[in-house]
């Protein structure tokens, strides 16, 4: 491995009660959060949801109203960009496009007053570690948008920072090259054991890349925990929906069962519920591809009406209809799937664990 | 555009045509003059000479106004440069509520008739004792070409992308060298071409001149004028070809500098 690859250990950050309004608007509100040392946080929400304020807050590009950042225990609140020494990534690479790519590379390096020689071996030893050598004498715009990112990458871990900072970095490539830059982001944080938080809107980016996924709404964190955790049991109704597919079935929580408006009666064991349940208004969630497709009558399964087959190779997706009109969801896999028309009566079964439960506060 | 001839494009092309006419008429015909042998002016000229050139360029008088001139003009282009493309950048990327009226004034001495300004200027140097200084002929005329100059630097600025600069200070680099590290070097060619224009704004500018020009030192094209009242020889279009082709080179120069800004620019998107 290239000596730019040295390991150095990742930043740990603290944020503590982090505010920022512009003008009357909270777009990150009482935000509170502890990144480990060498951790990939992703930061994921829909557009509005603050998780671009809370990166430009890290970077030290916006200033917050309120709260404290502390960097490896510096407080970093105020501080300007260029005296964090942090790694950044932006959305559309941002390279200088009058400089060269070694040059745009070694830029960091000049300003931190290295010198020529220096400069020169270090940025092309980053170029190496981003699979670039040789294109150290090309312009930015004699680059494709994949090497482009990858000079950017580049020019962000010359200097060996410990934090890494990137803000929807793959959002302008096409998804193929999409994919291959995801799994080549992921090599260089385990080699280099940096800090990284990871802007995005693509769940699936984020639940393939990093350690931990913080989900954004309104500027509040609506749950914090790692990939696997998060699809499976989502923490609320906003993060089941905004994570993956779901079913969300209205229902009435007795306090031991639960009640469908179709006249089902179900009993989920305790770990079904999410938080604590109170009796009433309540919600049944199961994702689609924990359903199975059974007789109508069979023991346990739900009954409802078919609208529509959609047959994708591996597996079909089927759409059908509860007789209170909720629409529910079922990925199956296609081998050994019987025949299915549209309007037929079908039933929908499911193992204990796969249902999740939500009081009426959990919106 | 490959068409027919239609009528109407007959006429557009006449129409094209003749202001090309109107407008390089008077040069055309003052050239050759500048290379007649009579010592007053005459069209078509007669014989063929370079004694008005020499005649310049051998009077002490002309020089001396073609160096102050040319001192003039040197400031107001460095001046203008400098405020302009200051002021420029502070309204586009600064987050000020006053930004369109900066822009208005900076922009209206495109409006405001010559004549206006000048007398403005005059009674306003009188009183402050700047009138026929250089300070007072680089104010003025730095006033007039402002206009200019915002207006090419604005055009590179909005080309320019704002997070380049703060990739910059991501890098480590002060606001300042984000500026003059990043952004300056991308919208030099404008910059320059903003400093030509200013240059050759100073250079030929006859109407403020005429009101501010002490008893000793006068701009070139002040000293013209004089020249014209007192005896109308064929040295008048012989400094006529040479700011002509002052002006010529001066504006190939500015093209080719835009040229420059062309090719260096990437495009934004493209996968």
């Amino acid at each position: 491995m290239a000596n730019g690859a040295q390991t150095t250990a990742g930043a740990e950050i603290t944020v503590r009660g982090l505010e920022k309004k512009f003008g009357q608007l909270k777009a990150v509100d009482d935000l509170s959060l502890d990144i480990p040392s060498g951790e990939f946080l992703a930061l994921l929400g829909p557009s509005g949801s603050g998780k671009s304020t809370v990166l430009m807050m890290l970077a030290g590009f916006e200033v917050p109203t309120a709260g404290a950042i502390t960097i490896d225990g510096r407080d970093c609140t105020r501080l300007t960009p260029q005296k964090r020494n942090i790694g950044m990534v932006f959305q559309h690479y941002s390279l200088f496009p009058h400089l060269s790519v070694i040059d745009n590379v070694a830029f960091p390096l000049k300003m931190r007053g290295a010198s020529r020689a220096d400069r020169r071996r270090r940025a092309a030893e980053a170029l190496e570690v981003v699979r670039l050598e040789g294109y150290g004498d090309r312009m930015p715009s004699q680059l494709s948008g994949g090497q482009r990112q990858r000079v950017a990458l580049a020019r962000a871990i010359v200097y060996q920072p410990r934090l890494l900072l990137m803000d929807e970095p793959l959002s302008a490539l096409d998804k193929n090259l999409r994919e291959e830059m995801q799994l080549e982001i992921k090599r260089l944080h385990s080699e280099l054991g940096v800090t990284v938080v990871f802007v995005t809107h693509d769940q699936g980016e984020a639940l393939t890349m990093a350690d931990r996924v913080a989900i954004l709404r309104g500027g509040r964190i609506q749950q914090i925990s790692a990939a696997r955790e998060l699809y499976e049991r989502p923490a609320n109704l906003f993060s089941a929906g905004f994570i993956g597919e779901m079913n969300m079935i209205p229902a009435q929580w007795d306090g031991s069962g639960l009640m469908l408006a179709q006249g089902d009666r179900l009993a989920p064991p305790e770990a079904a519920l999410i938080g604590a349940v109170p009796s009433g208004v309540a919600t049944l969630a199961i994702r689609p591809e924990r359903l199975r497709v059974s007789a109508p009558d069979a023991p346990g399964a739900l009954a409802a009406t078919l609208e529509e087959v959609v047959y994708a190779g591996a597996g079909t997706l089927l759409i059908a209809r509860l007789a209170d009109g909720t629409e529910i969801r079922a990925r199956v896999p296609s081998a050994g799937l019987p025949r299915l028309a549209e309007g037929e009566r079908i039933g929908l079964t499911f193992d204990p664990d796969a249902l999740l439960v939500y009081g009426e506060a959990a919106a | 555009m490959s068409g027919k001839l239609t009528p109407g494009r007959l006429m557009l092309m006449a129409y094209v045509y003749l202001v090309l006419i109107f407008v390089l008429a008077p040069i055309v015909v003052i050239l050759p003059m500048a290379f007649s042998e009579p010592d007053y002016l005459t069209f078509p000229p007669e014989g063929f000479t370079f004694k008005w050139f020499g005649a310049f360029f051998g009077n002490a008088r002309w020089m001396d106004a073609s160096v102050f001139s040319l001192k003039i003009a040197v400031l107001t282009s460095i001046v203008t440069v400098v405020v302009g493309t200051m002021a420029t950048y502070a309204l586009m990327r600064g987050a000020g509520r006053l930004g369109t009226l900066f822009q208005g004034l900076l922009i209206a001495p495109i409006v405001v008739p010559h004549i206006a300004l000048a007398v403005a200027l005059y009674l306003f140097f009188r009183q402050t004792g700047l009138s026929g200084t250089v300070t007072g002929y680089v104010m003025a005329h730095a006033i007039i070409a402002m206009p200019f100059v915002v207006f090419t630097v604005a055009a590179a600025l909005s080309s320019v992308d704002a997070t380049l600069e703060d990739a910059a200070m991501s890098c480590g680099a002060s606001r300042f060298d984000a500026f003059r590290l990043v952004t300056l070097p991308l919208i030099l060619p404008n910059v320059l071409s903003g400093a030509l224009f200013a240059f050759i704004l100073s250079f030929d500018e006859p109407v403020i001149s005429f009101f501010l020009a002490g008893i000793r030192d006068k701009t070139l094209p002040r000293m013209m004028f004089d020249n014209i009242e007192q005896n109308l020889t064929p040295v008048i279009p012989a400094i006529a070809v040479l700011l002509t082709g002052v002006s010529i080179l001066v504006l190939v120069c500015a093209a080719v500098l835009r040229r420059m800004a062309q090719s260096r620019s990437i495009p934004a998107e493209e996968g």
